[in-house]
């Protein structure tokens, strides 16, 4: 009983770290692929469209209800101290810091990197990944190169729009309608929120894209077993992204700030 | 209805978000004449307690200026603040610094000067340094009185507080009672005694002031020189050696004083100290390693570039001194381990290499380490070999050269890699493995390595980070 | 030439391939007959070194597929072509782009000879005329057809069909049976192919091959092979339930 769950354990430890160790594999095979031309930039145009633009609605909806969520509530605990006027940069150092990192990369996995697992896990299945190797192109190259170049220029990107969508959405409700001083408001943004704050949140978000993209190549090229496998690898793929991007944020964090 | 192409869209989003970024990024701190401009000028501090560099400078509430750097200066606080180009200080400024109300941030506060004429330059430094007369000063003023209060106060408290002190007090107070009491019995009772003791009294303090005046006549003779001891102490000759006695004496504190001399030296060198306190800081740090007893787990993993492999290393090196090491390890080798294998088809053999490609290979290794070299030996991956290590910039750098698996029907597999630290636990490393293959595994390859002391882990795991 | 030395595979406790061994001639079409389910695609596959063999050599022109790493196995896979058994066409391109994507990818030609030489590819498959159709919008057979342009755009030196004839209508069975064997002779090519249809495998073969309990069992031009005595061959091409080979 007990050896059986440990064993169970030492298993899942295993699987673990061969898991890691293969999704850092081809990370280093994508970067050894990605420095040799030929260089498609047609194809990564056509993902930074996919990952970026069309991730926009999400990630600004997304940006903006946190930003006036939070201040909606700050102000009520900050007006016991009649701190009112620093909801404002609270706001905007929690989404310039984490939120709009952190948020948009969770909306652009679920979004397109379940899309990458699902459309990778189908050329799989149907074999396509193998007319491709069969056809002299290199699917590494071909596939994981142009996603995860666009996820690492498409997350900071959409992140600055989070960011910027989140203080708007927290100055609406802060100043039009609970009463808070406009001038303050910007004021304390001004003053506590420097520009260090924001790049560090991009390099977090260039991290993100990274993760995100590499968990879901990684999944969907390794697909096994038809329509369920490319349904399991989807949500595998979603699911270890997330948990992978809020458990690095803590380690970047620990680093940046 | 007109439609965008892919390039126009991504263009223009990031064209979007890029004005965005540049908006912000004025709203923030930092913005304005940040960028470098304006010029600098120095004051001087005694004290810069609290001020932080980008601190505001202002005239009469009005920034004109931040703290560009703040540095010591022969035991001083040497400021130096960057003044917007379109502010001219007067020759005759001075400069303080003071506190937005009782908690808020230090800023330097410049009051104009009177000379209209004459400038500051760039680089130049104002003379006028206000001592803080805010609510540093007061604060630290409180603290001495207060400090003084208490010590009296707690006196007091160990005279009079407690039950001892109380009950004293009350023996006291019965004693005085009755001491008078008894004064007064006595009074009473000897009133003509009294009287003549009184009497007695008087003429005793006549006679005693005619002693004093004999005295004195005794001491006015001693300074002229009469009698012997008075000779004595007028005696030039031993006045001058009672002189010179006193001043060698001071000479030789002041030798020690300045560091002349051996003990002088001892004492004073600060080299001398420094070399003290360093081989007691090595000794301490001795001890300490040898105390230690350090586990680190690390994973390595490689791509081959020209052999499209990647390798993984899993490894538990544990070190129970610092120049001495154990080993242990698993490596995942796409190419598995070989074997050769003999086929005959149609009276033709053909020996085919074969590879079990499930196991793991292994490392077992034992290295002792000399300075910044180290060298180690016993089983890689599953073969016999031996490597060399070289460490620099206190380890970050790592050198290593293996050699291992010397069958007899191909070359030895050699490996060379360096390795360094970019992060507390991130090693990025690279190098060229089997390098002379004649199986055509040669390799140039890149790698990762992620290494934890079980201190690391343990920290890892319990330390929040605190934003600033 | 092509040739299998001892190759061995098997998937977890299934053993497909037994210490096979074959030779494949230059400039032939080989044709490779075998049950369904008995490993021929898996041995397709190994020629062209997308499944590698537990053990064992798979030599072409005198170079070792199953040793090679990602990049040497990139520069000879440009000598072959491939049908896939499903076409495995890019769904989420066009006719076209799926027959032009080899073209584009390994050919110098411009714009136009591409256009071109697809509309040519696809006329002889008879399907002029789809190329803006979307791939997952043909019918099964199309998709086969398709896909067999798509294998000899670039008329590369080695030919691999898996099935190009199954779920064909006889008459275009027939016309693409044509097809590979004009290809292979105007080209000179090197063809492996794999099918059922036992009318087309003498037309179009010039040698044949049985693949059976992971061994090639028979091999040689389709006069031997009609007259061979092996009674699994035998009891093969004549399709009789009764034989030594069993059902279940
Ligand atoms: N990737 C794989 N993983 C596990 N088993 C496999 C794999 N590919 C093929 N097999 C098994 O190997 C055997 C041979 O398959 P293969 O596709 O080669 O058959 P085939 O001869 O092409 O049959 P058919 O004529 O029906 O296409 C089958 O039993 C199949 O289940
Ligand atoms: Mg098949």
């Amino acid at each position: 009983m007990v050896l059986g769950g440990l064993e169970k354990l030492g298993r899942l430890v295993l699987y673990s770290l061969e898991e890691a160790g293969k999704i850092m594999m081809l990370f280093l095979s994508a970067v050894a692929w990605a420095v040799r031309p030929p260089w498609r930039f047609h194809l990564i145009i056509k993902q930074m469209e996919f990952v970026g633009v069309k991730s926009i609605f999400v990630v600004v909806l997304t940006g903006t209800f946190t930003g006036m969520v939070m201040t909606l509530q700050l102000f009520h605990g900050f007006r016991l101290f009649s701190a009112e006027s620093l909801v404002g940069s609270t706001v905007a150092l929690a989404m310039t810091r984490e939120l709009g990192p952190v948020l948009s990369s969770l909306m652009v996995t679920a979004r397109a990197g379940s899309a990458m697992a699902a459309e990778l896990g189908t050329m799989r299945v149907t074999e396509q990944i193998d007319a491709l190797y069969v056809m002299a192109t290199n699917p590494v190259k071909y596939l994981i190169v142009p996603r995860v170049i666009a996820s690492i220029i498409m997350m900071p990107i959409l992140t600055v729009v989070a960011d910027f969508v989140g203080v708007v959405g927290s100055y609406f409700v802060g100043v039009s309608i609970l009463g808070i001083n406009a001038g303050t408001f910007m004021k304390n943004i001004n003053k506590l929120v420097v520009l260090d704050d924001i790049f560090n949140g991009l390099i977090k978000a260039a991290v993100f894209g990274l993760i995100l993209s590499l968990i879901g190549c990684y999944k969907g090229f390794n697909t096994r077993g038809g329509a369920e496998g490319v349904g399991r690898a989807t949500t595998e793929a979603v699911v270890l992204a997330s948990i992978t991007i809020l458990v690095s944020d803590y380690f970047l964090t620990a680093l940046m700030f | 209805m007109f439609s965008l192409s892919s390039e126009a869209k991504v263009g223009l989003f990031v064209l979007v978000a890029l004005i965005i970024l540049g908006y912000m990024s004025f709203q923030v701190g930092q913005h304005g004449f940040s960028f470098k401009r304006g010029y600098l000028v120095e004051t001087v501090f005694d004290n810069a307690t609290g001020l932080d560099k980008d601190a505001s400078v202002q005239i009469a509430g009005v920034e004109v200026g931040r703290v560009e750097s703040i540095s010591l200066k022969n035991g001083k606080a040497l400021v130096v603040l960057r003044i917007k180009p379109d502010i001219q200080l007067e020759k005759d400024v001075s400069a303080a610094i003071r506190t937005h109300g009782i908690l808020g941030d230090k800023y330097v506060e410049i009051t104009p000067g009177t000379i209209k004429t004459a400038f500051i330059p760039d680089g130049g430094a104002i003379e006028q340094v206000n001592r803080p007369a805010d609510i540093d000063r007061m604060l630290s003023q409180f603290a001495l009185i207060t400090e003084d209060i208490r010590a009296v106060t707690s006196s007091l408290r160990n005279v009079l507080g407690g039950e001892a002190g109380e009950s004293s007090i009350r023996e006291i107070l019965t004693n005085m009672r009755e001491l008078t009491r008894s004064i007064n019995t006595v009074v009473a009772r000897n009133d003509d005694k009294i009287a003549d003791v009184v009497e007695n009294l008087k003429s005793a303090s006549k006679e005693m002031e005619g002693t004093f005046i004999a005295l004195n006549q005794v001491a006015q003779g001693l300074k002229k020189g009469e009698g012997t001891l008075g000779q004595l102490l007028r005696d030039k000759e031993t006045g001058e050696k009672l002189s010179k006695t006193i001043s060698s004496l001071q000479d030789v504190t002041e030798k020690i004083s300045t560091g002349k001399g051996t003990f002088g030296k001892l004492v004073n060198d600060e080299e001398t100290a420094k070399n003290l306190s360093d081989s007691l800081a090595g000794i301490n740090r001795y001890v300490n390693k040898a105390e230690q007893y350090r586990t680190y787990l690390s994973y390595h993993g490689e791509y081959l570039f020209d052999t499209s492999n990647a390798k993984s290393y899993l490894d538990v090196r544990i070190q129970p001194n610092p120049d001495k090491f154990y080993l242990l390890g698993v490596v995942t080798d796409p190419r598995g381990r070989r074997t050769l294998r003999d086929y005959t088809t149609g009276g033709v053999t053909t020996r085919v290499e074969e590879y079990d490609k499930s196991g793991f290979l292994f490392n077992a290794q034992i290295g002792k380490r000399f300075k910044d070299i180290a060298i180690r030996g016993g089983i890689m991956e599953s073969t016999g070999g031996v490597g060399l290590e070289y460490f620099a910039f206190n380890d970050k750098l790592r050198l290593s050269f293996d050699a291992f698996d010397f069958s007899s029907d191909r070359r030895a597999h050699l490996k060379g890699m360096a390795e360094f630290q970019i992060f507390k636990y991130i090693y990025l490393s690279g190098g060229w493995d089997d390098f002379i293959s004649n199986q055509g595994n040669s390799s140039p390859f890149a790698g990762i390595s992620i290494r934890f002391e079980d201190d690391d882990l343990k920290y890892l795991m319990t330390t929040t980070p605190i934003p600033k | 030439m092509i040739k299998l030395i001892g190759l061995n595979k098997s998937f977890g406790k299934q053993k497909v391939l037994d210490n096979l061994n074959l030779e494949i001639e230059s400039n032939k079409t080989t044709v490779i007959i075998g049950r369904s389910g008995g490993g021929k695609s898996v041995l397709l596959k190994h020629i062209i070194g997308l499944i590698k063999p537990d053990s064992g050599s798979v030599l072409v022109d005198g170079e070792d597929i199953a040793r090679m790493n990602d990049r040497e196995l990139n520069d000879i896979r440009r000598k072959f072509g491939m049908l896939f058994q499903e076409a495995a066409l890019f769904d989420s391109m066009d006719v076209g782009e799926n027959v032009a994507f080899p073209l584009k990818e390994h050919s110098k030609m411009t714009k136009e000879e591409i256009r071109k030489t697809v509309a040519e590819r696809l006329a002889a498959v008879g399907l002029a005329g789809v190329e803006s159709k979307m791939s997952s919008e043909l019918s099964g057979g199309m998709r086969k057809r398709v896909g067999l342009a798509r294998a000899i755009a670039l008329l590369p030196e080695i030919v691999l069909f898996d099935e190009p004839t199954s779920g064909l209508d006889p008459v275009m069975a027939e016309a693409i049976n044509q097809l590979i064997k004009e290809t292979q002779r105007n080209f000179n090519l090197t063809c492996v192919v794999i099918s059922h249809d036992i009318e087309s495998i003498f037309k179009i073969g010039d040698r044949i091959a049985m693949l059976y309990e992971g061994k090639i069992i028979e091999a040689g031009t389709p006069a031997e092979i009609r007259a061979t005595t092996n009674p699994v061959l035998r009891q093969f091409l004549t399709g009789s339930i009764e034989g030594p080979i069993k059902i279940i």
